[in-house]
C-alpha cells in the first residue's frame, strides 16, 4: 500500500515537474552546462553545484533540485569526454575511463566509446537512484560504520588499487606515483594542530596543494607534449559514426554494469569519497573479475562501462546519507546540503516526518536528470567527435590554453598556475619513465584523507594501532589493501605457478595411475 | 574653451561620483572560510541571496576553509583589492586565527556585518549511559580523559565551550578535533567519540531524530525542542560556568575596513535591508538563530571583544601559540 501510494508522488512528481516548458528548458539547460563543466579540465561537479547554488534561490525547491541534480549528473559524466577523446580526464572521476576510451578513440572508436559511456552513466545514475528509493534505511548504516580507522584505510586503499591497475609497466611504479601523490598532500598546515610542513614560509602553501591544478598539470601537459612531439593522429575521420547506444554490447555487460551500480552506490555511500574513488574500485574489480584482464587498457568496453557505471551510479548513494542524516556522501553532495538549507529543508533523520514526499521527489527529479543527461549525450557526443577533425597543431594548443584558464578560475589564484606548470613537467618525465599518473593524482585527493584520519584514530586510540584489527571494516579494508598488493607481487605470481605445476603434475600422475 | 573645461570637469566629477555611487556594478563573491552546509556556510548564502536581491548583482557564495581557524579564506580576501566584491563570510571562531599562528593580523582590518548565532549544547551519543550532565561529568571526574569528545576544529567557539565546560565542572575530556561541526556531530553518531558540543542549529534534526542525546545548553537559559522536550541550562547544575559562559556566537560577513565609505555604506543598507526580509527571518525561526544585525561600529566593537576573549582564554589555556599581547590584543 504504502509502495502504490510512493509511486503515485513518483509519478505525480515527474508529470507535474515535466508539464511546465520552464522545468524541462532548465532541466535541459543545466544538465548540459554540467557536461560542459564536467569536460573542460578545471572545472568540476562541485564547483558547478556550488556556482548554480546562489542562482536557484529565487526557485521552489523542486525546480532548484532540477537544475542542481542536473548539473551534478551531467558533470560527473561530461568528465569522460575528454577522457576518451584527449586523455585528459575532465574531472578525477573520469580518470579510470580514459585506461580504455582513450587506447578506443585511437582505434578510431571514439564515437562508440562515447555512445557507451552515456548509456552505462545514465543506466549508473538510474540503479542508484532505485537505490536510493529502496534501501536508503538499510545502506544507512554503512555511513555509520565508518570512523577515522575506516577512513584511512579506504584511502590507502583507493591510492594501492589506482596505482596497481594504472602500471604498464612494473606494478612498483603505480605505488611509487601513489606515494609521491600522498607526499605532495603533506604540503601545507597539517589539518589537525596546524603545524606547517614543507611551507616554506610561503603563505601560498599554507593551505596544501589544490588538486585541481594537480589534475590539470599531471594528465593534461604530458599528454598534449606527447601528441605534438610524436605527431599522433587523433582521429581517423572514416569511423566515428557509430555512436548510438549499442544495446548489444551494453546487455552483454549486464553483469559488469550491475556490479560496478552496487559499487559504486556503496563507495558513495561513505561520508566524503565519492565518484573518483568509485571509478576506480569498479574499474578494477572488472579487471580482476574478467575472464580476459589482458585487454584492459588497450580498449576493452567492459572498462569504460565499469567506471563510468559507478561514477554515476555513486550520485545516488551520496544522497542516502546526506537526506537520511545529514551527512553528505561525495564532494558535490557537500554542496547540495547548502543548497538544501539554502531552500529551508534541512536533511536529517526527520525529513521522512516533516516533509515526507520529499524522498521520493528527489528520485524523481534524479531520474529527470538522468535521462536529460542521457539525450544531450547522445547529441552531444556526435558533435563533440568531430573536434577531432580539426588539425591537431590547433586543437592541442587550445587545449593548452583551456587548462591554464582551467587552473586559474579555481578562485582565480595565479599561484595555481606556478604549481600547475612544474607538475605537469615533472609529470611528462614520469611518464616517460613509465610512471602512471593517476595514482600521482589520487595520491593528491585522498592524502589529506589518509593523513588525518590515521593521526585522529591514533587520537582516539591513544596511540594504540590495536583498533585497526578489531573492527570489522577496518580487517576486511585490511584483507582487500593486502591480498591487492600480494597478489601483484612477482613472489606470489612465482609461488602460484610453481603450486600450479605441482597440483597439475600431480593429477598427471594421477591419471596415468 | 572656458565653457568646454567647465563642461568637462563637471562631467569628470559627475562620472566619478557615479563610479563610486554605482557600486555594486559586478558580481560580489563571498569566500565563507569554513566548508559547505555547515552554519556559517547556511547563513551565508541565506543572507548572500537576500543581499544580491537588495544590491541589483549575484553574491556569488565560495567556500575556503582550512588554515588556522579560517586563516586561509580570510587572508585570500585581504588579499584582495579592498573594493567591495570580495567579502569574507565568517564567524567568531576567526578571532583565534592570530593568536593560533594562522595569520599575523588583527580583526580590526574587517569592517564585520553581524548575522548571528545558534546557542551552543553539550549532546552525547544516543547509546551512552549518560542521561544528565551530572551524570557525564561525575564519570569524567572518575576516570579523567577516558572520555572522549568532540568540538569541531581546535580553537573552535565549540571547542572553547568544552574547554570552559572542563574549567567550569572540573571535567575533563580527552577532544579530538575534527575539520568542522558536521564531522565532528557523525563521530558522536558513529560512537568514536561520546561528547559533542555544536550549536543547536546544527544539532536539532540530530536530536529529534534520536541520533543523539542533549544534555544541557551552554547559555543562561534552558531550551524546549519539539519532540525532545526541555533541555537544561548546564547553569543550573554548575552555577561555576556562569564565569567561563556563555561565549555567544557571531556568525556574519565583512568587507576590508580600508573599503570606500560609500562602499561600506551601501553594503550596510543591504545587509539590514537582507536581515529584514522575511525569507531570512523565517530560516532563523525555523533553524533556532537568534539575529543579531550589528554593523559598522557596534559590530567591530563585538569582535574585538571575542578577539580579546578567545585570545586571552586561549593563552591561559595554553593553547595560544603567539601572545596576545604580541599582537596587541587588549586584556578582556
Amino acid at each position: 500500500m504504502d509502495l502504490f501510494n510512493d509511486f503515485g508522488i513518483f509519478f505525480s512528481t515527474l508529470f507535474s515537474l515535466m508539464s511546465s516548458p520552464s522545468n524541462i528548458l532548465l532541466l535541459f539547460g543545466c544538465s548540459f552546462l554540467g557536461i560542459i563543466f564536467g569536460a573542460l579540465p578545471g572545472l568540476t561537479a562541485t564547483l558547478g553545484v556550488a556556482l548554480l547554488t546562489t542562482l536557484t534561490y529565487g526557485m521552489g525547491v523542486n525546480t532548484a533540485l532540477i537544475a542542481l541534480l542536473g548539473m551534478y549528473v551531467g558533470a560527473i559524466y561530461g568528465g569522460s569526454y575528454p577522457a576518451i577523446l584527449i586523455n585528459i580526464p575532465g574531472t578525477a572521476a573520469a580518470a579510470a575511463t580514459a585506461m580504455d576510451g582513450y587506447p578506443l578513440a585511437l582505434k578510431g572508436e571514439g564515437g562508440r566509446a562515447l555512445g557507451l559511456t552515456t548509456t552505462a552513466s545514465f543506466i549508473g545514475t538510474v540503479i542508484g537512484m532505485i537505490a536510493l528509493v529502496m534501501a536508503a534505511p538499510l545502506i544507512t548504516g554503512i555511513a555509520l560504520q565508518f570512523t577515522s580507522y575506516e577512513f584511512f584505510l579506504l584511502a590507502i586503499f583507493g591510492i594501492v588499487i589506482s596505482g596497481t591497475l594504472t602500471s604498464k609497466d612494473l606494478v612498483y611504479k603505480g605505488w611509487i606515483a601513489g606515494l609521491l601523490g600522498l607526499l605532495l598532500a603533506c604540503i601545507g598546515r597539517d589539518r589537525l594542530q596546524f603545524f606547517p610542513r614543507f611551507t616554506f614560509d610561503m603563505p601560498e602553501l599554507d593551505g596544501g596543494i589544490e588538486v585541481v591544478p594537480v589534475l590539470i598539470g599531471a594528465f593534461g601537459i604530458p599528454q598534449i607534449i606527447k601528441v605534438l612531439r610524436d605527431r599522433i593522429k587523433l582521429s581517423q575521420p572514416k569511423d566515428f559514426g557509430r555512436i548510438l547506444p549499442e544495446f548489444s554490447t551494453v546487455l552483454h555487460n549486464m553483469k559488469h554494469i550491475f556490479r560496478s551500480a552496487m559499487i559504486g552506490i556503496g563507495i558513495g555511500t561513505v561520508p566524503g569519497v565519492g565518484e573518483d574513488i568509485a571509478g576506480w574500485v569498479s574499474y578494477g574489480t572488472a579487471k580482476n573479475t574478467s575472464k580476459n584482464p589482458e585487454n584492459f587498457g588497450k580498449g576493452e568496453p567492459a572498462g569504460i562501462v565499469s567506471s563510468e557505471t559507478a561514477n554515476n551510479a555513486c550520485i545516488g548513494g551520496a544522497l542516502i546519507p546526506l537526506l537520511t542524516l545529514g551527512i553528505p556522501g561525495s564532494p558535490p553532495a557537500a554542496m547540495l546540503l547548502g543548497a538544501l538549507m539554502l531552500h529551508g529543508v534541512t536533511p536529517g533523520p526527520m525529513i521522512g516526518l516533516e516533509n515526507p514526499s520529499f524522498f521520493i521527489e528527489i528520485c524523481a527529479i534524479l531520474l529527470l536528470a538522468s535521462l536529460a543527461m542521457w539525450i544531450n549525450g547522445i547529441f552531444l557526443a556526435r558533435q563533440v567527435v568531430k573536434l577531432l577533425q580539426i588539425p591537431t597543431a590547433v586543437f592541442l594548443p587550445i587545449v593548452g590554453v583551456l587548462c591554464v584558464i582551467g587552473s586559474y578560475a579555481l578562485g582565480l589564484n595565479i599561484f595555481n598556475l606556478y604549481l600547475m606548470v612544474p607538475i605537469g613537467i615533472v609529470a611528462y618525465f614520469l611518464t616517460e619513465m613509465k610512471y602512471p599518473i593517476a595514482p600521482l593524482v589520487i595520491g593528491v585527493i585522498l592524502g589529506p584523507m589518509a593523513d588525518e584520519n590515521l593521526r585522529r584514530a591514533l587520537m582516539v586510540s591513544d596511540g594504540s594501532f590495536m583498533p585497526f584489527f578489531e573492527r570489522p571494516v577496518a580487517i576486511l579494508l585490511i584483507l582487500v589493501i593486502v591480498l591487492t598488493v600480494l597478489t601483484r607481487l612477482p613472489i606470489y605470481q612465482r609461488l602460484k605457478s610453481s603450486i600450479w605445476t605441482r597440483i597439475s603434475s600431480k593429477q598427471g600422475q594421477q591419471s596415468e595411475k | 574653451m572656458k565653457k568646454v573645461f567647465t563642461a568637462l570637469s563637471a562631467l569628470l566629477i559627475a562620472s566619478t561620483t557615479a563610479f563610486a555611487g554605482s557600486f555594486p556594478e559586478r558580481d560580489i563573491t563571498n569566500v565563507v572560510v569554513w566548508s559547505a552546509g555547515g552554519g556559517t556556510d547556511v547563513s551565508n548564502r541565506v543572507v548572500s541571496a537576500e543581499l544580491a536581491k537588495a544590491l541589483g548583482v549575484n553574491v556569488n557564495v565560495i567556500n575556503k576553509p582550512g588554515g588556522v581557524a579560517g586563516s586561509i579564506g580570510m587572508s585570500h580576501v585581504a588579499q584582495k583589492p579592498a573594493d567591495g566584491y570580495t567579502i569574507v563570510g565568517l564567524s567568531e571562531s576567526c578571532v583565534t586565527a592570530g593568536v593560533q599562528g594562522g595569520w599575523d593580523k588583527k580583526m580590526d582590518i574587517w569592517y564585520p556585518f553581524i548575522i548571528g548565532g545558534s546557542p551552543d549544547l553539550i549532546s552525547v551519543s544516543a547509546n551512552s549511559p549518560y542521561n544528565t550532565l551530572t551524570e557525564l561529568v561525575e564519570a569524567a571526574k572518575k576516570n579523567p580523559r577516558a572520555i572522549k569528545a568532540s568540538a569541531g576544529g581546535a580553537g573552535s567557539i565549540h571547542h572553547l565551550n568544552l574547554l570552559a565546560v572542563m574549567k567550569g565542572t572540573g571535567a575533563e575530556f580527552n577532544f579530538i578535533p575534527y575539520a568542522g561541526s558536521a564531522p565532528a556531530q557523525t563521530a558522536a553518531m558513529t560512537g568514536e567519540v561520546t561528547v559533542v558540543v555544536t550549536s543547536l542549529a546544527e544539532q536539532q534534526q540530530l536530536l529529534k531524530g534520536g541520533k543523539l542525546r542533549a544534555l544541557a545548553t551552554l547559555t543562561n537559559s534552558g531550551q524546549n525542542l519539539e519532540g525532545v522536550g526541555d533541555i537544561p541550562s548546564a547553569f543550573s547544575a554548575y552555577s561555576s560556568l556562569s564565569e567561563h559562559l556563555p561565549i555567544s556566537q557571531a556568525i556574519g560577513m565583512a568587507v576590508r575596513n580600508d573599503a570606500p565609505d560609500a562602499v561600506k555604506e551601501k553594503l550596510s543598507m543591504a545587509f539590514k535591508t537582507a536581515l529584514d526580509s522575511a525569507a531570512v527571518k523565517e530560516w532563523a525561526a525555523k533553524n533556532y538563530y537568534v539575529l543579531s544585525g550589528k554593523t559598522g561600529a557596534e559590530a567591530r566593537k563585538e569582535f574585538a571583544n571575542l578577539e580579546s576573549l578567545f585570545g586571552w582564554t586561549l593563552h591561559d589555556l595554553g593553547a595560544a601559540k603567539i601572545s596576545p599581547e604580541k599582537l596587541a590584543i587588549a586584556k578582556p
